[in-house]
C-alpha cells in the first residue's frame, strides 16, 4: 500500500490535471470549489481520474455526495445544519474533517469540507479497505 | 487551412450533406472518418475522392443506434490517428406518414437514429477525449423542420426539435471545458433524402417558398460546419444556425 505522502502526491497530481491548476496552488487545506475553482463537471472528472489512478471503484455519491440532505427539515433549519444533520454528515463522510464546520454549521459552508486533504484521507481509507479483502 | 491536423468523425458521411461536410473538412486539412450504415460503396467513393485530392480519410461501418458500436467506432478512429477533435452528428432518416397511420416502428426508427445516434456518439466522445483534453467541437445536424413543420413528419420534427434542445443542454454542461456544441438547421438541400419531397412539391413551389429561389447544396451546409469546427467560432456554443436561403422567414412569393 502506498504511503500517506505518496497518496497525497498522486491526488495532488490528479487535481493539477483535472482542474488545470498549478501544483503550487494545491495545499492540503485548499477547498476544491473555493480555492481551486472546481465546477460540477470537474467533480465527476476527479472521480473518474482517481478511479483510474488508484485502481479503485468510487460509488456514485460516496466521495462527493450530490445532495446531502435533500432539504430535510430534520437536518437543516434556517440555513444551518442541525445536530442530527451533523451526525448524518459524520456517518456519510467519515473522511471529512467536521470539527471546524460544526462550530458554525452553515449549509453554504458545506463545500468547504471538500479539501485536498479530505480526498487523500478518503483514498487512504478506500485502499485500506480493499487491502483487507 | 482552417482545420489542419485535426481529426473529425462524421456520421452519415457517405452521401448528401455528410459527404459535403467530409470533403470540405478534408480540404481544410482535417483527417476525416466517414461513418456509414449501409452504403459502403458511396462511403468508399467519398474516401477515394478525398485521398486522391491528397487528404486523409477512412470509412467505418456503424449503426448509430447502437451505443456499443458508437464507442467502438470512436475507439477505432483514435487508434488510427491518435486523437479526435470534431464530431459531426449528421446521420438521419425520414419515414414520413400521417400521424393517424404512423406505426410505432416508424416513430422508433426515426427517433432512435436521429436522436439516439446523437446521444450515442456524444456520449462516446464527451468525457474521453473531449473533457479530458479540454477541447472539442460537436456539430449536430438538425433541420428547419424542427420549428417549421410539415405534414407527415411528427416523428422527424420531434427528433430534430429534440436535437436542438439537446444541443443547448449539452453546451451548458461542457462549456467550462472549452467544448462547443452547436447545431445547423438546413432547409431544402439537394440530396437523396430530399429528392422524394422535391419531386412531389415540384420546382415551382420551391421557388415560391425559398426567397433565394434555389435549393441549397451540401456545400452550403458544409461551409457553416467548417466555421463551427474552426477557431473562428470559439465563442459560439449552444446555437442552432439556420441555413435555408430564407425559407423559414415564411414569405411566399406572389
Amino acid at each position: 500500500m502506498p504511503t500517506q505522502t505518496e497518496i497525497y502526491e498522486k491526488v495532488s497530481a490528479t487535481l493539477v490535471e483535472a482542474l488545470n491548476v498549478d501544483e503550487e496552488d494545491i495545499k492540503p487545506d485548499s477547498t476544491l470549489q473555493g480555492d481551486l475553482g472546481a465546477e460540477s463537471i470537474d467533480f465527476l472528472d476527479i472521480v473518474f481520474r482517481l478511479e483510474r489512478e488508484f485502481g479503485i471503484k468510487i460509488p456514485r455519491g460516496e466521495l462527493f455526495p450530490e445532495s446531502i440532505f435533500q432539504g430535510d427539515p430534520d437536518f437543516v433549519q434556517n440555513g444551518r445544519v442541525t445536530e442530527k444533520g451533523l451526525a448524518e454528515l459524520r456517518a456519510k463522510m467519515p473522511f471529512a474533517d467536521l470539527d471546524q464546520f460544526a462550530a458554525d454549521p452553515q449549509v453554504s459552508h458545506i463545500s468547504d469540507l471538500f479539501t485536498v486533504e479530505m480526498i487523500a484521507r478518503y483514498i487512504q481509507g478506500k485502499l485500506a479497505e480493499s487491502g483487507k479483502n | 487551412m482552417q482545420l489542419k491536423d485535426q481529426v473529425a468523425l462524421i456520421t452519415g458521411g457517405s452521401r448528401g450533406i455528410g459527404r459535403g461536410i467530409a470533403e470540405a473538412f478534408a480540404r481544410e486539412g482535417a483527417r476525416v472518418a466517414i461513418v456509414y450504415k449501409g452504403s459502403r460503396e458511396a462511403a468508399e467513393q467519398t474516401v477515394g475522392k478525398i485521398v486522391a485530392a491528397g487528404g486523409a480519410a477512412l470509412a467505418l461501418q456503424c449503426d448509430v443506434t447502437s451505443p456499443e458500436a458508437a464507442q467502438e467506432t470512436v475507439a477505432r478512429v483514435r487508434q488510427e490517428w491518435g486523437r479526435l477533435d470534431i464530431l459531426v452528428n449528421n446521420a438521419g432518416v425520414i419515414q414520413d406518414g400521417l400521424f393517424i397511420r404512423m406505426e410505432p416502428e416508424a416513430w422508433n426508427t426515426v427517433l432512435q437514429t436521429n436522436l439516439g445516434g446523437v446521444f450515442n456518439f456524444c456520449r462516446a466522445v464527451a468525457y474521453d477525449p473531449f473533457v479530458r483534453q479540454r477541447s472539442g467541437r460537436i456539430i449536430n445536424i438538425s433541420s428547419v423542420a424542427a420549428e417549421h413543420v410539415n405534414q407527415g413528419q411528427t416523428n422527424y420534427a420531434a427528433s430534430k426539435g429534440a436535437i436542438n434542445s439537446f444541443t443547448r443542454a449539452l453546451a451548458v454542461e461542457l462549456a467550462s471545458r472549452g467544448i462547443t456544441v452547436n447545431a445547423i438547421a438546413p432547409g431544402f438541400i439537394e440530396t437523396d433524402m430530399s429528392a422524394a419531397v422535391l419531386n412531389k412539391a415540384g420546382e415551382g413551389l420551391i421557388k415560391k417558398v425559398i426567397p433565394m429561389r434555389r435549393l441549397g447544396k451540401p456545400e452550403d451546409i458544409a461551409a457553416v460546419a467548417v466555421f463551427l469546427a474552426s477557431p473562428a467560432s470559439a465563442y459560439i456554443t449552444g446555437q442552432v444556425i439556420t441555413v435555408d436561403g430564407g425559407l423559414s422567414l415564411g414569405a411566399v412569393a406572389e
